[in-house]
């Protein structure tokens, strides 16, 4: 046997020898010493490796029998009813969907073109190549969750292509291992469902909540690849003037030297009858879309900022109107039966069709504003209000002027009277000649490596990215619960692999098979895990932690510090299931003496655990990578490599603590 | 000796893979439900209840075919390293001292639960109407029946290895990570290894 072994045995043994020690003796064992003892029994039996569900449920099921005084009956009935809880839980019923969802994806065969797209579109980044695994790996990794898979394919995508590149070795391992593991954190993600399942946490505000800081963990790392490269070129050369190349088709060339753009050469070969000699016209077409998209997105864009800043500014205008409303029925003893006070404006038309005319009077906007009860939110409008008053004797009047002249004199007559809302014109100007600019810019150096390009991109990277953001959606924007988005987005997973032509029954019934096992996997250790928890609490070890807990008599920081130190210390032996389902029932009820959020407290034992996967020597990433690896790379060096991105772990760790808005602020902003 | 382990294995997987195909109805029901709800607007009552016994069987019933497969999690970090015989020897111990005792008693409870709620016909209490759930109940013991014939054909895998030295052969099944298979979907050709490995050592020499 190594010598490894033994350490790890007699690290077992001091520790059995220790609770041995300090436990009082039987006779003055309190029961709150035996949940103590429970613990450290479980650790150690973990440590053995029997299947972890099995051995929570057998332990909790002999301890929960002292705890009830040897009353079997008692304990038959616990253990069954924490079965069925787990059974109809609500949360977990997610964990098959999304498994489900991360399998079929996985087995659409995507990453392939979406590495190689994403090469060439960031080929003039410094680093690409590694820049390009990293984002790939953002992607594929959260859309499918498997850490495994994701290292295992990058390292045989991105892996040679690093190494012949002239990468080095460290960098090309780190930047895939750090990669695949990002969809651990990266909401959807397992975990966090499992977190909010143990902790009493809404799984839709941890998603929320963990969205930002996956992204700065993502920024972080490309922004480290980018800069060593500048920094280091001998690490990671720029690819060579050859390899950025596209070269486009024969008859593109003759679409080109026509003396023409792209996009017309291509426009007049797709509208022509004929087609252009040479050219296949589903190719044409294919390209003219990829050309036309930009104008398109501008066009759009254009439309929604203009549509939004004049909404804005009817809002603005109409705001004025309420206060001017109640005025007049303030002093409604005048005798007016009418409810509508804008009658003494002189007006025929009733008020709702006012709001039409204005919205022909330039502004593309149904005018709710007027009854809107937003306005009463903002008293401070009122000084709006106040100026409309003056030069007309009765509260509609601004209002009325406007209604009654044409467009420009609508415009003259606002001016006069609420001056400060017309500016909105003046940045979607702005707005329209930037855009104007970008386009002229972008199809001035409009080349056909940007479409070839583009329209990988919009076959590989689009449609992943929309899938993922559409369950994210429908999630966070309370349209679905996460376990109806999970269902869409694998139903949304299996359209994709059809539009990808790789489902087949094969990888259909693989994937299916493959969920339930991961399913099973996981909600087992639920049961056994909720089984112990149960017996844990009853022998009243919980009240004994958090007796010792306070009697320490720390900080919230140095609580905080404690306790992510020592998950981080328990997410080497153990699986970061492990370490949710079994210690984080401990903390969780310490959070409140400390006044800890626990859903701050979730994202930074997520941000945490990720670092269990990159820590050596029992990183999973690493041995995945190592396993279709040259043999010339060593597992040491893939440690090292590891190590600059676990430190930027590290950084996100603390820049989430320093600055927890990165995390609350998105929840805090949609639920509160 | 070992037909019959591979029998036990079979007949757990036959199980386990029959309600694993559930995950496709609980997709395709779930995004329906969704769907009549946001186009028809007409919500389904037992849809809540349907999804969960789905998801619950689905799990249950998988998890005798997990074990078959030795696919339950477990603490691996000085396991791995151990030899095959100090490996099954901790096995078989913790089989008898926590799996045996701990399954058993969940059939046992799980019978006198299931069995209860046969007796007073118990309906799901979700909505009015709400669909029986004494057969949802039944997959306790029943899964827990599969799960013990299953751990006594590990324990009989622990003897043979104590008494060989080696772990008996498994089924073959699908892996979550198969390097073979996803070589073959991404089509890689083993010379990209081999020319990337020319290029670090071509990189050793000009150093």
């Amino acid at each position: 046997m190594k010598r490894g072994v033994w350490f790890g045995l007699a690290i077992m043994a001091v520790v059995v020898l220790l609770v041995a020690v300090l436990m009082p003796a039987p006779a003055e064992m309190t029961r709150g010493h035996l949940g103590l003892l429970m613990l450290a029994l479980i650790v150690v039996a973990i440590m053995l490796g029997f299947p972890t569900a099995f051995t929570l449920m057998g332990m909790g099921m002999f301890f929960g029998w002292l705890a009830f005084d040897y009353d079997t009956q008692k304990v038959l009935d616990l253990m069954v009813q924490r079965t069925f809880l787990v059974m109809t839980n609500d949360v977990l019923i997610s964990i098959p969907l999304f498994v489900f969802m991360g399998y079929v994806v996985e087995r659409a065969n995507i990453i392939d073109k979406l590495f190689r797209s994403l090469h060439l579109a960031l080929s003039e980044v410094p680093g690409s190549l590694a820049v390009a695994t990293l984002v790939t790996c953002a992607i594929f990794a959260t859309a499918t969750g498997i850490v495994g898979a994701v290292v295992t394919l990058m390292g045989l995508l991105a892996f040679p292509a690093m190494l012949r590149h002239g990468y080095s070795v460290r960098l090309s391992a780190g930047a895939i291992t750090a990669g695949g593991c990002l969809g651990i954190l990266i909401p959807p993600s397992i975990m966090l469902i499992v977190y909010g399942a143990t902790a009493g946490v809404s799984v839709v505000k941890l998603y929320a909540g963990a969205f930002l800081p996956g992204l700065m963990l993502t920024a972080l790392y490309i922004g480290y690849v980018i800069v060593l490269a500048k920094l280091r070129p001998d690490l990671a050369p720029p690819l060579s003037e050859a390899e950025k190349r596209v070269p486009a088709p024969a008859w593109a060339e003759a679409l080109m030297r026509d003396g023409r753009s792209l996009p017309i050469g291509l426009a007049a070969a797709a509208l022509s009858p004929r087609g252009h000699p040479g050219a296949p016209q589903g190719e044409v077409w294919k390209m003219l879309i990829v050309a036309v998209l930009p104008l398109a997105t501008a066009v759009l864009v254009m439309g929604m900022s203009y549509w939004g800043f004049a909404e804005r500014a009817t809002q603005l205008d109409a705001e004025p109107d309420l206060p001017t409303a109640i005025q007049p029925l303030g002093e409604a003893t005048s005798g007016t039966a009418e409810p509508a006070p804008r009658a003494p404006g002189g007006l025929q038309e009733p008020p709702a069709e006012s709001g039409l005319e204005q919205e022909q009077a330039g502004e593309p906007q149904p005018l709710g504003g007027v009854q809107e009860p937003a306005a009463e939110d903002k008293p401070q409008e009122l000084t709006g209000g106040g100026m409309a008053l003056d030069p007309a004797e009765a509260g509609g009047a601004p209002q009325a002027l406007g209604v009654q002249a044409p467009p420009a004199a609508a415009g003259q007559g606002q001016d006069a009277a609420t001056e400060p809302h017309t500016g909105w014109q003046i940045p979607v100007a702005v707005i329209a000649v930037v855009l104007a600019a970008i386009l002229v810019w972008f199809y001035w150096f409009l080349d056909w490596k940007h479409l070839e390009v583009g329209w990988m991109l919009l076959t590989s990277f689009f449609p992943l990215t929309v899938l993922i953001l559409a369950v994210l959606g429908t999630i966070v924007f309370g349209l679905a619960t996460p376990s109806e988005a999970a269902a869409i987005g694998s139903v949304g997973g299996i359209l994709l692999a059809l539009a990808y032509r790789q489902l087949t029954w094969g990888r259909m019934k693989e994937s299916v098979f493959l969920t339930a096992r991961t399913s099973a996997m996981v909600c087992w250790l639920f049961v056994g895990s909720s089984i112990f928890a149960a017996a844990f609490a009853l022998l009243g070890g919980q009240a004994l932690v958090e007796q010792w807990v306070l009697s320490l008599n720390l900080t919230p920081i140095q609580f905080m510090l404690l306790s992510q130190v020592i998950i981080f210390l328990l997410g080497w032996p153990l699986e970061w299931t492990e370490i949710i389902v079994i210690f984080m029932p401990i903390f969780i009820p310490l959070l409140a003496h400390f006044d800890i959020d626990p859903l701050f407290f979730g994202l930074l034992v997520a941000l945490n655990l990720q670092t269990a996967f990159l820590s050596p020597p029992v990183a999973m990433a690493a041995f995945y990578l190592k396993g279709v690896a040259p043999p010339e790379v060593t597992l040491n060096q893939i440690f090292v490599g590891m190590l600059p991105f676990m430190g930027l772990q590290l950084v996100a760790l603390a820049l989430l603590y320093a600055f927890p808005e990165i995390g609350l602020w998105l929840p805090n902003y949609l639920y509160k | 000796m070992q037909r019959l382990l591979l029998f036990v294995d079979e007949v757990s997987a036959y199980v386990g893979k029959a309600f694993a195909w559930l995950i496709l109805a609980l997709t395709f029901g779930i995004t329906y439900e969704v769907m009549s709800r946001y186009l028809f607007n007409a919500p389904t009552s037992w849809a809540f209840d349907a999804s969960y016994m789905m998801y619950g069987t689905l799990f249950m019933m998988a998890g005798a075919y997990t074990l078959s497969r030795n696919g339950h999690v477990r603490g691996d970090v000085l396991y791995g390293f151990f030899p095959p015989r100090l490996q099954a020897g901790l096995d078989l111990l913790l089989y008898l001292v926590f799996f045996i005792p701990g399954v058993v008693a969940l059939i046992w409870a799980g019978t006198d639960f299931a069995e209860y709620s046969w007796g007073i016909r118990e309906h799901s209490s979700v909505s009015a109407d709400g669909p029986p759930l004494y057969p949802f109940k039944t997959i306790i013991p029943i899964a827990g029946a599969l799960l013990l014939a299953q751990g006594l054909v590990e324990i009989v895998r622990c003897a043979v290895c104590l008494r060989r030295g080696e772990w008996p052969s498994r089924e073959r099944d699908v892996e979550e990570v198969d390097v073979d298979e996803l070589k073959k979907m991404v089509s890689f050709d083993d010379r990209e290894i081999e020319l990337a490995a020319q290029a670090l050592r071509e990189r050793e020499q000009t150093k």
